[in-house]
């Protein structure tokens, strides 16, 4: 026997002999999830938005709102001017991103392992816990959120969800990519003594451009 | 000498006479404390969430098999090759070949308490393979070579100073301050170039999703990704019971996961992966990998502990315990610490040499009550003390005085006669309502003092006043 097969008949012996079909397992798997509101917190503020941004700030994540997307490297400039950085950056290679006017940049698509700073588009951003969410990509390299001491996301406002459970039913609609990130906040530890640092291995800045309802 | 050659009373007395362990201990345990009692207070709906918890839980456990085969041929349809290990050897065996076919020299890992408790350390050590740790805890410890003391924060029995000593002498360059924040700068530095240079990650998982066939990760520091993304092979171990049907389901866990344990809402980083790289994909592993391990789980299935495979590992329940606050996760001797630690340890080591942890528990019941899945620890830890009376492992003299005891009290005017010499007895080492020394209770009053009975047994009193009432009626 297989380890497998021994495990299954273990489990099977351990469990009453009579078992549900697999569409009643499935209806009381849905039942879990029925009038969700009861089991969950109510969102941070009125609006999308507002909560979005309350949950987001409270995590040290800075924010800017734009107009439209040809607003986009003007915030660009002023978070990395305001940081004291240089004009560089490497860029997710999306044609929302690559199709805007850098000049005066210098972009590059390659990430050093020490990347200063990178930009990347969030595919969608949950109100409820100030979440951005990244899929892996042919354009979307999960490094791009991990290495860069300063990540650079933009959101636009209209793929705001309110709660986690509408993005669970975005991923399970589509074909899941490799990796699937919800990202909260910058990266940070607290395994020293409980002091809270920034930056343990991924950005210890995470910036987020939203980009008003309309102009995309 | 590894804590298991020594007693669970040497390791607790060592402990509890160890003033920077406790310091340690109260910084990080207070602070978990309060930032749970908060995030707490701020969800209304957690008392609901929690019994939702608890049900999704129970769901799985009562269609397992249901679930694993789902969440393999699942993870086999997204790329993944699935592997079964019934017990620690089998995944540490399984591990290691995938190491060694694939001719591997360096191992990043990011933490996982299943590798600890399979000993996959230990595994990747005897292979020749050099292993490092990622998590900023997990590198401590393995600076210092030792085991973790908390499922959440490994290193949490170190101060800054112990920290600084161990990156002194290993960082090139050494940090150039002892503050946290330098020293997680150096650690950043230090681990960058073996996470992009290691040849395969291995990741634990907090949640498996059989409608999907992604485990699920969460982590502070981004080092689960940073571990599984660049290498050519990644690597997943896991326990049978860390199944949910669906990425929802684990949603409604993780809002009482990442509360129970650190008091924030989501850890900065959830991360589902699904299989290995995709064609055309930017980065991430040709390989995943995938070992579902039950060592002990399907045992727990049939018996008295099934409650305990709801665990999602948060470690709430040793924050709030008495005990593990004043000895620390070591003393306890086993993978797992403090209550639930001393469920677990049982199943996985026997209770031949772990007999003493279910005892070392006050049946306060805090841990119960802080459980965001509602485990009834304090249950649990009892049928482990009833079943080590009936494997008549406990000592000669504790069988004798219980024995006695049993005796006596099946004869109610006997035990009546006898308690009354007691208290009596009793008051005599008494002086201003406390006994500060008894003979044959040394191992209680060395600690404390015993309050001094009243004059007379309850059951005289009772009497005397049913007496009483009944001359005024």
């Amino acid at each position: 026997m297989t380890a497998r097969d021994r495990i299954l008949a273990a489990i099977r012996s351990a469990l009453p002999r009579s078992r549900p079909s697999p569409a009643a397992i499935a209806a009381e798997a849905a039942a879990l999830l029925a009038a969700p509101d009861l089991a969950r917190p109510k969102l941070a503020g009125e609006t999308l938005v507002e909560a979005f941004e309350r949950k987001a700030t409270a995590l040290g994540t800075t924010l800017d709102r734009v107009p439209a997307m040809a607003a986009v490297p003007r915030a660009v400039r002023r978070y990395l001017e305001g940081q004291g950085l240089p004009l560089a950056l490497a860029l997710q290679r999306t044609s929302a991103l690559t199709g805007l006017d850098w000049s005066g940049f210098d972009t590059h698509g390659d990430l050093a392992p020490d990347e200063t700073a990178a930009l990347g588009l969030a595919l969608w951003g949950i109100a409820e816990s100030g979440s951005l969410v990244v899929h892996s990509g042919a354009d979307t390299p999960i490094l791009l959120s991990f290495l860069p001491l300063h990540h650079l996301v933009l959101l636009r406002e209209a793929t705001l969800l309110p709660y986690l459970e509408d993005y669970a039913d975005r991923l399970a609609s589509s074909d899941s990519p490799r990796n699937a990130i919800l990202i909260t906040g910058p990266s940070g530890t607290t395994d020293i003594e409980g002091s809270y640092v920034r930056g343990a291995h991924g950005p210890g800045f995470l910036h987020v451009i939203l980009i008003a309802a309309g102009g995309e | 000498m590894t804590a298991s050659q020594t007693s669970f009373k040497t390791r607790a007395a060592a402990a509890l006479a160890d003033r920077t362990l406790k310091v340690a201990i109260d910084r990080t345990t207070a602070t978990a404390e309060r930032k749970r009692a908060a995030a707490v207070a701020a969800f209304p709906e957690f008392a609901a969430a929690r019994e939702r918890g608890e049900a999704i839980k129970n769901h799985v456990i009562a269609h397992l098999d249901h679930y694993l085969v789902m969440f393999e041929s699942n993870a086999t349809a997204a790329g993944a090759k699935v592997h079964w290990a019934a017990d620690g050897a089998e995944a540490r065996a399984i591990v290691t070949r995938i190491c060694r076919d694939a001719k591997a020299k360096l191992v990043t890992r990011s933490k996982s308490m299943l590798g600890e408790e399979i000993g996959l350390p230990h595994a990747l050590a005897n292979a020749g393979i050099e292993r490092v740790e990622t998590d900023l805890a997990e590198h401590i410890i393995q600076l210092a070579g030792e085991k973790p003391s908390h499922i959440v924060w490994p290193a949490m029995h170190r101060t800054r100073e112990q920290v600084a000593e161990l990156f002194k002498a290993s960082h090139h360059p050494p940090p150039a301050a002892a503050d946290p924040a330098t020293m997680v700068q150096s650690a950043r530095r230090e681990l960058r170039a073996k996470f992009l240079g290691a040849d395969i990650g291995i990741s634990g998982a907090n949640f498996l999703i059989a409608a999907t066939g992604a485990t699920c990760t969460v982590t502070n520091e981004g080092n689960a990704e940073l571990t599984t993304t660049p290498p050519r092979i990644h690597i997943v171990t896991a326990g049978i019971e860390k199944l949910v049907p669906s990425t929802a389901h684990a949603f409604t866990l993780l809002r009482l996961l990442v509360r129970s344990a650190t008091g924030g809402e989501l850890t900065q980083y959830t991360t589902f992966h699904c299989g290995p790289k995709r064609a055309g994909d930017a980065d991430g592993p040709e390989e995943m990998h995938i070992v579902l391990v039950d060592n002990g789980r399907t045992k727990m299935l049939a018996d008295e502990f099934r409650t305990m495979l709801r665990c999602i590992r948060c470690g709430a329940c040793m924050n709030h315990c008495v005990v593990y606050r004043q000895i620390g996760g070591h003393a306890y001797g086993g993978t797992y610490p403090g209550p639930m630690g001393s469920v677990l340890t049982p199943v996985l080591d026997g209770l031949a040499g772990a007999r003493d942890l279910p005892h070392a528990c006050t049946l306060n019941g805090r841990c119960a009550e802080v459980c965001p899945v509602g485990i009834p620890l304090p249950t649990l830890l009892r049928a482990w003390r009833s079943r080590s009376w009936r494997e008549r492992r406990e000592p000669r003299a504790l069988r004798a005085g219980i024995g006695f005891w049993a005796l006596v009290a099946r004869r109610p005017t006997l035990y009546r006669l006898v308690s009354r010499i007691g208290v009596r007895m009793l008051r005599l080492f008494g002086s201003r309502g406390w006994i500060a020394r008894l003979p044959l209770a040394r191992g209680w009053t060395r600690h404390r003092d015993l309050p001094r009975p009243a004059g007379r047994t309850f059951m005289e009193q009772y009497r005397a006043n049913q007496a009483k009432q009944g001359a005024r009626a």
